[in-house]
Order: C-alpha cells, then structure tokens, then sequence
C-alpha cells in the first residue's frame, strides 16, 4: 500500500471512529476475512486479496451518510454487505476499502395490517420478521432458499427471486418504497406517492428499480417499506415422479396451462439431480429406481380453494406420467426446503467424499429452451469433470418456475457444481471460469439471461453479461448512470465492469 | 497418557501462531464452505450484538483465516470469549443435522472455543479477563482442599449417608450458591422412598476448567469417579445440568467408559411419579391459577437431549397451567449466563440475553418461569431484579416439593 493511501486510510478510520463510535469500526483480520466471502465459491487462493480494510456496523441512515461521505473525502471504495448470502459476489469487496455491514440496522418502525405493508430496516432476516407478522395474519412472502439467514438489505440489492415468486411475486415486485443512501451521501426516497405505501403510479421515472438489483453499485438501502399479504390458510406441495425429464418437462407446460390461480410455484428435478440426492442426502427419502426425474408443485390459498384445486394437480399429473411421491415426501421435503440446499460433505459419484462448496448457476430460461440449455451445459460441465475429477462434481439441475405472478414462460435454470476450493490452483480456477463464461453464453445464445436470482456480477458471467446480454446499449447506460450518481466511483468499484465509466474519461 | 481433548481427536494438536495442523483446517472449512450460517441466525449472542464474528461461522472462519496466513491465534483471543457455550449452532449446522451421522462430521463448536481459549492460555496468550476465571476457579477449588463439613453444610438435618447404590451428586455452585436446590432434591427423594447417600467431598465441577486448566478438570473428575464407585455406586443422580454434560460427554471423552449409570434428577423424578413413588397432593387455592412457562437450559436441551421429562413433570403439578415453548425454538434461547465463563466475561451482554429470555416469557402471559438449571434461576433471578420483568423464575424442584407438601 502507498504511503498516501495508508495515510488517507488511517485517517478515515479515526473519522469513522468519530462517527460510529470505535467498537464499530473493526480491523482485526478475522472481522475482515469473514466478511469478504459470500455463499459461492471463491477459491481460497484469492482470499487474501479480497480483504477490506476495515468493517463498519453502522445503526442508522444518518451514520451510513456519514460512512459514504467520509469514504468520498479520502477516495475509499465502499461495499455494503447484508447476510452475505448472495450467490454472485456482490458483497465481496474486489477494491478492498471499507465494508458497511448493515446488520445492525434491524428495526422494524410500523406494521400497517390495513394498507398491507411493514416498514424495516435493511438488517432484518425474513424469518424473524414473519414472526412478529404472524400473530397479525399477515407475512411477507419472500421465499429464497436462504430464508432463515438472509437480510433485506441484501435482498433488494440483488434483486432477489423468491421460491413462491410465481404466487406472491420477487423482492423487485414486493418492495413499495426505499430510503437510499446514495454514492455521494445524499438520503433519497425512491417509490410512488407522498407517502412510502403506493404500489403504483404513472407519476416519474420508475426509479425503484434502479436501486434494486445493483449489486451494490448504486447506493445503500436503510429504510424500506415492503408489500405484505395474508398469511396463507392452507399449502399444498405435491411431489410428482417421472421416468424421464421429457415427462417432468411436459407436465409443467400442463401446469403452466392450467390456469389454476393458487398455483406459487412448479420446480423440475432432472435426472442428475435425483441421482444426486439419492447419493448425497440422507434426509431425501429412498425413492424407487425407475424415478429419473421429478416435478415438485406448490399451491398456497384458502382452505376451500386448495380443496377444489387438489384434482386437477393430481389429474395433470398422472396424465402426463407423474406418479405422486406421497404426503410424507412432498411436504417434507417442501418444509425443509430451507436448509437442505448445501452441505460441504458430498458423496461423489465414485463413492469418494470430499469437500467442496456449491456454485449455482441461475439463468432465467424460457420453457422451449430448456432442452437445449440443459445439453448444452451438460456438456460444457461433463468436459470440466473430466478435465479436473478432483476439483468438480456435477449435482444436477433444478428448474424453477420464475414469472411473476404466473407460472408460464420463464424458468430460473440451475445446474449445481461442487468445487474443490481447498485444493483450488489459479489454472484450475482459470479452466473453472471459462466454463461458466460457456455457460452464461449458451443462456444468451437460447434467448435467456445470465441471471434471474443472484446477479451477472460473478467472474465468468460477468463478460457475457455486460458484452453480450447488456450489448444493444444497455451497458453503455447503465455505465453513465453509474457515473452520474458516483463521479468518484466510491460504491462497490470493480462490479458489473462499471469502472470502464471511469476508464473512457481519462482516456478520452 | 495423552487425553482426548473432544470427540474430535485431531482437537487435541495444539494452535501455534500461525500453524493450524490439517484435518483442523478442514474441520473449519466445513463450516466455512457451508456459508449458509443457520448457525449465526439461532447464536443468542449474534441476536443480540448482531456481529457475526461471535459466532460458529465467525470462530472457524477466523482459525481458516489464519491456516492462510491471515492472522494469528494471538488475534483472536477477544472474539473466542464471546461464546455463550451453549450448543445452539452445532445442533442447526447442516453438517449436524444433515452429515453428522452419515459422515461422522458433526460440527463442535463448543469443544473448539475451548479448546482455542486453552491454547491461548497455554500459549501464555491468554484472553480477556482470563485472570478473572482463574480467580473463580481458585476460589471453588479451595473448597475441595477446605474443612469436610463445608461441602456438605447445605445437608445439615437431613441425615444422609454418604454411600449407597445410588447416589446424589452435588456440585460447588448448588452447595454453596443455591442450596435450596440439593436440600429440595434429597427431601423429595427421601419422601420417594429413594436409598441414596451423598459424596462428602465431591471434587470440583467447574466449566470454567475446560476453559482453562483441562489438567484439573480431569484430575477432579477421576477424583469423583473414584469416590462415587468407592461408595458403591451403581447410579448416580445429577442435579446441576452443567454437571450431567460432564459426567456424560466430558468424563466419558477424558477419562473413559463410567462404572455407573448417570441419571439427570428430573428424568428420575418422571419415573417416580410415573410409578406412583411421588405423588402430588391437591393443589391449594393460591397454586390454581399459576400459569407457568419451561425454560429449557441450554445444557439440556442443546447439548443433551433432555426436554421430555420437565415438561412431563411440570404436566402433572396439580393446579399448574402450562404454556410450552417447543425446545427446537428454545435453541435460540439461552439465560444469558452462559455454559461456564460467559457471564463474568460479557456481563452486558450476559444480562441483555437474560432480559430478552424473561421478556419472551412474559409475553407468553406467564406468572413463573419453570427452572431445571441453579445457574439459570441465579442468572434469571439477577435479571428479572435489575430489568423489573415481572416473572418468578422457580426451580423445578421448588415446585415438585411445594405439590409434595414438602416444605
């Protein structure tokens, strides 16, 4: 580190000091290291280079302007961190500098049960605030698989896809209004109406959105008021066994058909992926050997409605060669869907264990496509095993429903791939990102987007995003955007290749 | 003789600076890989203070950290004391729930943060207000080198051998501290018609040793295997929960299979009650509208497994309503004073955990908090006089006693 920057960076923790108080401004390696990874893989080869500086716990948006102006004044990139949760490295600081771990920001300031929001702060989990929800009747239905852990603020960050997304909408279609830091320190209020409660309006620019799904880029979330719902009378998760995907994949279409209302969501097992949990998880119940693949159905409602929808689920099913699971596995394996998505122990297919962390690919992917995608990533995957046996296992693909509101059309698309990141090497990591670069292409050659849950920010997507998907001047706006709300480049530098904004002026 | 210092055999390779020895680095990459942190989520301690670094995750990323030549163990001797001890992670890893029998990985958090505060102190780190432990530990141990009758003054009038095939084991803290507790246990039992005898010089039982001095913890613990089995003991009755972790989990590790069977007293009591050896009388005007609620402690239910039988006795109180709180959702719960040292360490914090506690179970519309721990009923009684919630914390005992007419 230069002489100058040290100086600028140890002066800039005594104002932090100043402003947050010293107990939550943190330098210890620890309080750095465990804040610099996230839920995939990263290679432990490259975690010494990705330590921040310093951890900072601010409670309150004034404390978080402040944190944002004094890193404007010494020039010290800001990456702000939720339940570092995300699948796309958008926590991960890549410029070092300052992390602005929001965790203590976790009040919940009104519960309106007759206009159907809640206001919180970025900090809260999902969990705990469904539990002061419930006595109300009322939830918030988001519903990722990291829903006992993970925080709003990250959520809206990466504009996140929830499990029943298809009944209650995504994080984008569930928040009603934001208070945001901004790049320069300014508090904005983005959202419909005089007041924080308008879900919609004609009036300006939808800048909302702007501010969810940035990875970070573009501001802080402190403050957001979200949409609520009833809280659910009944569920229904139906679990269906196929003999082959081409089944599981032509009951969904018969699901997305339907027009059953309280249909909140339709997932597809592949073939690996069934084989995968027979092997490796011992809480998936044994299922018969001619299963190759399955379709999981979920339907939330009233009592009444879910007694009426029962038939068809079970009629679209048998006709298209579904043969139901059974009450024990459809809704056991429904209710821990939370915390059955990863365990670092893994069985291989030679019957070796090893451990390895879980990467998740997450394309958004019509229906007609998903033949040829899931081909042709097979393909690019099978080649990486081969090449490296010891550093790759393939756990197969789920296929989720991912419209809003509706269950046609669009598909959030994973194919799950354990790696060795213990025995990772710079060349093994290096063949490891071209093969999710390969990936991330067959999505957009098929018509699809790099991501649907997590964000293109990851090493490997993140070229095809930005030079591919985003090509038709997309990127190029998005880069002066990114420019005119941080001239000095301070909030998450590095991500979504948005440095290039800063490049062309001094080129120029 | 070397001594296993865990289940886990490899915990016994000591920390060096930097050098942590391998299958270590794996065991806490497997936490670290998992990345979910369900563990940080259910961790008393992060609920309060919100930092993650104070938990299972935080613990084994931190020593993963200095396997690559990040830090050193030096750097960490003030996150490894805020550790409640209390088990709350280990059962919501993956690695437990999900691997722990099929790959034999079970993550044990509690036995690592012991460890790392041992290594520190033999490393002649040391860690925060480690003098402050050790002035606890010596002040109890001079009362196993003190006057015979000390150890068994809170026995006085109560005529008890000291032999027997089974017998009451009492610690220090329930001796001294809270000897309501053991006076309740021996009458009731006497009432049950139980033949038992008590140690007259029970060795030291002290969590705090297995933060820092592993040496005399097991010294201590030979000494009470000797006495009990010397005394004839075929089974041996626990009445301090701390107490029935190391008898079964720590002795068993350290020193080897037990020439007896351990029993916690409220399973016994189920039994007697169940056989009609105990049998509650009608309850009294006053008792009738007593609503109660069970704190489960942590060393019961997330250590050792033990929920069924308070519950069960709490059921058959006679004028008792009874509110639960499942144990799954008291994994998150703790008193606040910890498995050994927290208390003494984090005293704010300690108290901020006992408060939230009290609070949940007045929300619940309870009168009393029903007890099974000394510990417990002392942290909850401090609590509950400084933060003025108006809950009784009561010991299991007090109330089996009362409905005994034993008082």
């Amino acid at each position: 580190m230069a002489v100058e920057v040290a100086e600028a960076l140890e002066a800039a923790i005594g104002e932090l000091r100043t402003a947050l108080g010293t107990e939550y401004v943190m330098t210890d390696f620890h309080q750095r290291a465990i804040r610099t990874t996230n839920t995939s893989p990263m290679g432990l080869h490259q975690w010494k280079d990705l330590l921040p500086d310093v951890v900072v716990m601010p409670a309150s948006t004034a404390q978080v302007a402040a944190v944002v102006k004094i890193a404007n004044k010494f020039l010290i990139p800001i990456t702000p961190r939720g339940a570092g949760a995300g699948l796309a490295d958008g926590a991960t600081p890549m410029k070092r500098g300052i992390i602005v771990d929001i965790k203590r920001m976790c009040d919940i300031l009104e519960i309106d049960d007759e206009d159907m929001t809640v206001t919180v702060q970025p900090g809260i989990n999902m969990q705990e605030l469904n539990k002061v929800l419930r006595p109300l009747n009322v939830w918030f239905p988001d519903d990722p698989a990291s829903y006992p852990v993970n925080v709003l603020g990250g959520r809206i960050g990466a504009g996140g896809w929830s499990l029943l997304g298809t009944g209650y909408g995504h994080v984008p279609d569930l928040v009603c209004s934001m208070e945001v830091v901004t790049p320069t320190g300014d508090i904005i209020r983005v959202g419909a109406g005089g007041g924080r409660k308008i879900r919609k309006s004609s009036v300006g620019y939808r800048l909302k959105d702007l501010f969810i799904g940035h990875q970070g880029t573009l501001g802080i979330c402190t403050e957001v008021t979200l949409d609520l719902a009833p809280r659910p009378q009944a569920q229904l998760p139906v679990f269906f066994a196929t003999r082959s995907w081409e089944d599981a994949h032509r009951m969904t279409l018969a699901f997305n058909r339907s027009g059953i209302r309280c249909l909140s969501g339709v997932v597809m097992f592949d073939e690996a992926k069934v084989e995968f949990l027979r092997r490796d998880d011992e809480a998936w119940i044994p299922l018969p050997e001619w299963v190759n693949s399955a379709v999981a159905t979920i339907c939330y409602g009233t009592s009444v409605e879910l007694e009426a929808v029962k038939s068809s689920i079970f009629d679209i099913g048998a006709a298209n060669g579904g043969v139901y699971m059974g009450q024990e596995i459809s809704e056991g394996d429904w209710a821990s869907r939370h915390d059955r998505y990863h365990l670092a122990y893994h069985g291989r297919s030679d019957g070796t264990i090893r451990l390895m962390s879980w990467s998740c690919e997450d394309a958004a992917i019509t229906w007609s496509q998903l033949p040829t995608v899931k081909r042709r990533w097979y393909e690019i995957a099978e080649a990486l095993v081969a090449k490296h046996p010891e550093h790759f296992d393939i756990w197969g693909m789920f296929m989720y429903t991912g419209n809003p509101f509706r269950p046609w059309g669009d598909f959030l698309t994973e194919i799950d791939i354990g790696v060795n990141e213990l025995e990772m090497t710079p060349e093994i990591w290096a063949d490891w990102v071209e093969a999710k670069t390969q990936i991330a292409r067959v999505s957009v050659e098929c018509g699809g987007s790099v991501s649907a849950a997590h964000g293109g920010t990851r090493e490997g997507e993140v070229d095809v995003a930005c030079y591919e998907e985003l090509k038709d001047g997309q990127f190029d706006l998005m880069k002066r955007i990114k420019k005119m709300l941080d001239p000095n480049n301070i909030m998450n530098p590095g991500k979504y290749h948005l440095d290039e904004a800063y490049e062309d002026e001094e080129t120029a | 003789m070397s001594q296993q210092l865990s289940s886990k055999p490899f915990y016994d390779e000591k920390i060096e600076g930097t050098i942590i020895p391998l299958p270590l680095i794996k065991d806490c990459y497997a936490v670290f890989a998992c990345r979910h942190k369900f563990c940080r989520e259910v961790c008393p301690v992060y609920q309060d203070d919100r930092d993650e670094s104070h938990t299972s995750y935080g613990f084994h990323t931190a020593l993963l950290g200095i396997s690559q030549g990040m830090g050193e163990l030096a750097d960490i001797r003030e996150t490894i004391t805020n550790c409640l001890e209390c088990g709350a992670c280990e059962l919501r890893c993956p690695n437990t729930l999900f691997g722990g029998d099929f790959y034999g990985a079970s993550t044990t958090t509690v036995d690592l943060v012991r460890k790392v505060r041992r290594d520190l102190v033999a490393s002649e780190i040391g860690f925060e207000k480690y003098e402050e432990i050790v002035a606890t530990v010596d002040r109890y141990i001079a009362y196993f080198e003190g006057p015979e009758g000390d150890l068994t003054k809170w026995a006085d009038g109560l005529n008890l051998a000291t032999s027997g095939e089974t017998m009451l084991f009492v610690d220090y803290f329930n001796a001294f501290e809270t000897t309501d507790i053991p006076r309740n246990a021996a009458k009731i039992l006497t009432a049950a018609g139980v033949d038992f005898g008590i140690l007259p010089r029970p060795g030291a039982t002290l969590g705090e040793l297995l933060d820092v001095n592993l040496e005399t913890f097991v010294e201590m613990g030979r000494h009470n295997v000797a006495a009990l089995e010397q005394a004839g003991a075929k089974r041996v009755i626990i009445i301090n929960p701390h107490d029935y972790t190391y008898f079964t989990r720590d002795y068993t590790t350290h020193i080897g299979e037990l020439p007896f069977e351990v029993v916690f007293i409220t399973d016994v009591l189920e039994e007697l009650t169940n056989n009609g050896q105990i049998v509650f009388g009608e309850a009294t005007a006053s008792e009738v509208f007593s609503k109660v609620s069970y704190h489960d402690p942590c060393t019961l239910n997330k250590i050792c497994g033990i929920t069924e039988s308070p519950r069960s006795i709490i059921g058959k109180l006679p004028g008792v309503t009874y509110i639960d709180v499942t144990p799954v959702e008291q994994w998150s719960y703790c008193c606040g004073k910890g498995n050994a040292s927290f208390k003494t360490l984090h005293p704010d914090t300690s108290y901020k955990i006992g408060a939230k506690r009290l609070q949940a179970a007045a929300d619940l519309g309870v009168s009393q908090l029903v007890l099974a721990c000394p510990h417990c009923k002392d942290q909850l009684t401090d609590v509950g006089a400084r933060s003025g919630v108006a809950i009784e914390p009561v010991h299991i005992l007090t109330l089996v006693a009362q409905a005994m007419g034993l008082d």
